[in-house]
């Protein structure tokens, strides 16, 4: 009986591919990977889909009329359509976009105390815009005002001011000599 | 002359090939294995087991409550189904549609009726079948991933209030989806009056608001969006989720009610279905009772312009408003809702007391069955504050006062760091006085590592309140009723703040111990807020403009 021999088992297997090669798990890593890049592409674009390119909205500029025809105080003329309180103090005046900074309600005025209070959640504005009492963070908005050549105010909702200095100064707020006041 | 034998008739239309092929099993003789047989060869009836434990079925462990929501489902998909052949989701047509559906069309106003008030029937019943999982503990292992999944439902039961809502295009709808998406604008990051939004160039056309509404304000793309969420694709989610919720149900053994020694089990056919059935029947007589006596709300229509005075949320929505008041909205109408559903959701996960499973163990579980009960007692209260206290201008009106009462402007408040415009001494002496309590609330209760006498606790605080109030009054600083309101608040959080999770959760581990007191700390912040508003007039804890971060 001879010693049983060694067989070395055939090496099915390179252990490790020539280069260049691609591997059954290279293989799973670029399906699973292009898999995943499908998905979330697919997803972005949903995402992407969702926002509007082209909205229909009403247009943010108005003529509000000559400024002579605004007395002293709050005037609610265009309040019903166009959401902005015309406001002429004695030394100006300016447009106060009518809606509250906190959520976007309409607030009323109380001219009995000089305030403008939201209905929603009872925040209080000064007659300059700025927050009393209540949640609102920021002051009321003011619209841009400039003034048309025909003396008509033009407002534009669009561009607004919050803050002092910058919402006491054209084109937030226009002075008598500015609109030819007396 | 040939008689009438039914019976035999029953035979030849029960065995012939149509009926067998759409029933299957053989003649019907109620035994155990013909019960069975009813219940897994049918569709609609094989989400139930076969058989059940008799405990599962009292009525005063479940109240049905879980059964009753479904069928308040089934009730609103069929009878919004039918609302849908007369409305037409546009501004210029969606209020005359209603009104149509009101006034003119066979049967409108009672479907309309009965969809409003199953709709407020459903947010009833998934809330207090929440309260009863609660408080029977049925959400502990292995149910936890069936209660965050229930969560989610009732998140998704008052978002498809919410998306309902808006499609009568009255005034009510409009300026509540104006307020609600309003919120949205404020999330962090990614709204545009968010803390932080600049970081990520958030404007009023490109952030989650805008997704919202389709546009830069409520408009006609924010009804078509609203009609299609409430219409289509969240009732499909709730549907995918009710798969899931009952399915899992079912898994887990249809009851968490413990075990007894020699339990038999009874068949579900007739027990239980009976049972469900004779409450649906109930419910919808009910529902109907209640649409064909009182008319759902319409307002006039829509106006972009101008707000009604007060503008008021429906009821389950009364308190996130209440809450507004008091927060910033990205506090209240953001943060605090997701830190709500996250939070309950995250409750089987840190609430490791093995006991009180499928009872209602008050006395075993003492910690938390009294934090979640006062988590729903304020959120109620809220809710009654803003349904019943508040008048004009969102004023405080008490409810036997009339609203024609002349009230005082509210007096000026102020903000304890941080002048506005002035962002350096918030960040200064802000951050750490306000960081400092925060991580004391947080950490106190499991760093005193011995027993202390809860009461002794309590009564200390009050009396240094006490004398601290007694003093400022002394000194003209307060008023009786601002003592008041400090004993009432300095009690309540020193006791649900500190002395509960002292005695109770201090010997949990750290992650858990957080997760909870994170939750805690900010229910009694809500809670310390509110007091600082209503008697001291305070805005902000801390205000940075810069950022638009108010708390």
């Amino acid at each position: 009986m001879s010693e049983p021999k060694m067989v070395q088992p055939p090496a099915r297997f390179p252990t490790r591919p020539a280069a260049g090669t691609m591997t059954r798990g290279d293989f799973l890593w670029m399906g699973w990977s292009a898999l995943a890049a499908f998905f979330a592409a697919g997803a972005a674009a949903g995402a992407r889909y969702i926002f509007p390119n082209v909205i229909y909205e009403p247009s943010q500029i108005f003529n509000a009329g000559p400024a002579k025809d605004y007395d002293m105080g709050v005037s609610m003329k265009w309040l019903n359509t166009h959401r902005i309180w015309i406001i002429r103090i004695p030394t100006g005046i300016y447009a106060m976009w009518a809606r509250c900074t906190h959520l976007g309600c309409t607030p009323n005025w109380f001219p009995d105390q000089d305030r403008f209070k939201c209905p929603c959640h009872g925040s209080n504005y000064t007659l300059a815009g700025d927050v009393i009492a209540g949640p609102a963070p920021i002051p009321l908005w003011r619209a841009k005002i400039t003034l048309a050549s025909t003396g008509d105010l033009i407002v534009d909702k669009g561009v607004l001011a919050d803050q002092p200095p910058k919402r006491s100064q054209a084109p937030f707020f226009l002075t008598n000599s500015e609109l030819g006041l007396s | 002359m040939p008689t009438l034998d039914i019976d035999k008739i029953k035979q030849e239309v029960v065995d012939s090939q149509i009926w067998r092929a759409v029933f299957r099993g053989g003649v019907w003789s109620d035994t155990p294995r013909d019960r069975q047989a009813h219940i897994s060869g049918n569709v609609w009836l094989h989400l139930h087991p076969a058989k059940v434990r008799p405990r599962a079925l009292k009525w005063t462990y479940t109240w049905g409550l879980g059964g009753l929501s479904f069928a308040l489902f089934l009730l609103l998909a069929l009878s919004g189904v039918l609302l849908m052949f007369y409305y037409r989701p546009v501004p210029g047509l969606a209020f005359r549609d209603i009104k149509d559906l009101t006034y003119a069309v066979s049967m409108g106003r009672f479907l309309r009726n009965l969809h409003r008030w199953a709709a407020q029937a459903m947010v009833v019943a998934v809330i207090a079948h929440m309260v009863r999982v609660f408080l029977t503990g049925a959400y502990k292992r292995p149910r936890e991933f069936n209660w965050s999944v229930g969560v989610l439902l009732l998140t998704l039961t008052l978002f498809l209030s919410f998306t309902g809502y808006l499609l009568p295009w009255d005034q009510l709808a409009f300026w509540a989806v104006t307020v609600g998406t309003n919120m949205a604008g404020a999330t962090p990051l990614l709204g545009n009056s968010g803390p932080f939004s600049g970081l990520l160039g958030m404007h009023v056309n490109n952030d989650l608001r805008f997704v919202m509404l389709g546009g830069t304000s409520v408009g006609a793309n924010t009804l078509l969006r609203f009609y299609v969420l409430h219409t289509i694709a969240v009732p499909l989610l709730v549907g995918i989720l009710l798969i899931l919720h009952f399915w899992r149900v079912r898994k887990d053994s249809f009851s968490a009610a413990p075990y007894q020694a020699n339990e038999a089990k009874v068949d579900v056919w007739p027990n239980l279905v009976k049972r469900e059935y004779i409450a649906a029947v109930a419910l919808v007589i009910f529902i109907m009772f209640w649409a064909i006596t009182k008319s759902a709300p319409l307002e006039t229509i829509a106006d972009p312009n101008v707000t009604m005075n007060p503008e008021k949320a429906p009821w389950y929505f009364a308190g996130l408003q209440e809450m507004l008041v008091y927060f910033d909205p990205w506090l209240a109408g953001v943060l605090v809702p997701n830190l709500i559903i996250v939070g309950l959701m995250a409750v089987p996960f840190i609430d490791t007391n093995p006991k009180g499973v499928g009872y209602y163990a008050w006395k075993e579980r003492p910690f938390a069955i009294t934090m979640f009960l006062l988590g729903v007692v304020m959120w109620f209260s809220l809710m009654a504050m803003g349904v019943f206290f508040r008048g004009p201008n969102y004023a405080w009106y008490w409810p036997w006062e009339s609203w024609w009462t002349f009230k005082a402007a509210p007096p000026p408040t102020w903000n304890v760091f941080g002048p506005h415009g002035q962002a350096v001494l918030p960040l200064a002496l802000g951050v750490p006085v306000l960081g400092g309590l925060f991580l004391a609330a947080m950490l106190l209760p499991k760093l005193i590592q011995r027993d202390l006498n809860g009461w002794k606790v309590l009564g200390g605080v009050l009396l240094a309140t006490a004398a601290l109030g007694a003093v400022g009054a002394g000194m003209g600083k307060f008023t009786g009723t601002q003592v008041g309101f400090l004993l009432f608040f300095a009690g309540m959080t020193t006791w649900f703040g500190f002395v509960m999770p002292q005695r109770h959760i201090r010997r949990l581990d750290w992650a858990r111990y957080l997760v909870t007191m994170a939750l805690v700390v900010s229910t009694m912040g809500i809670l310390l807020k509110m007091g600082a508003r209503l008697c001291f007039n305070i805005k902000y804890v801390m205000t940075v403009p810069v950022v638009s971060m108010n708390i």
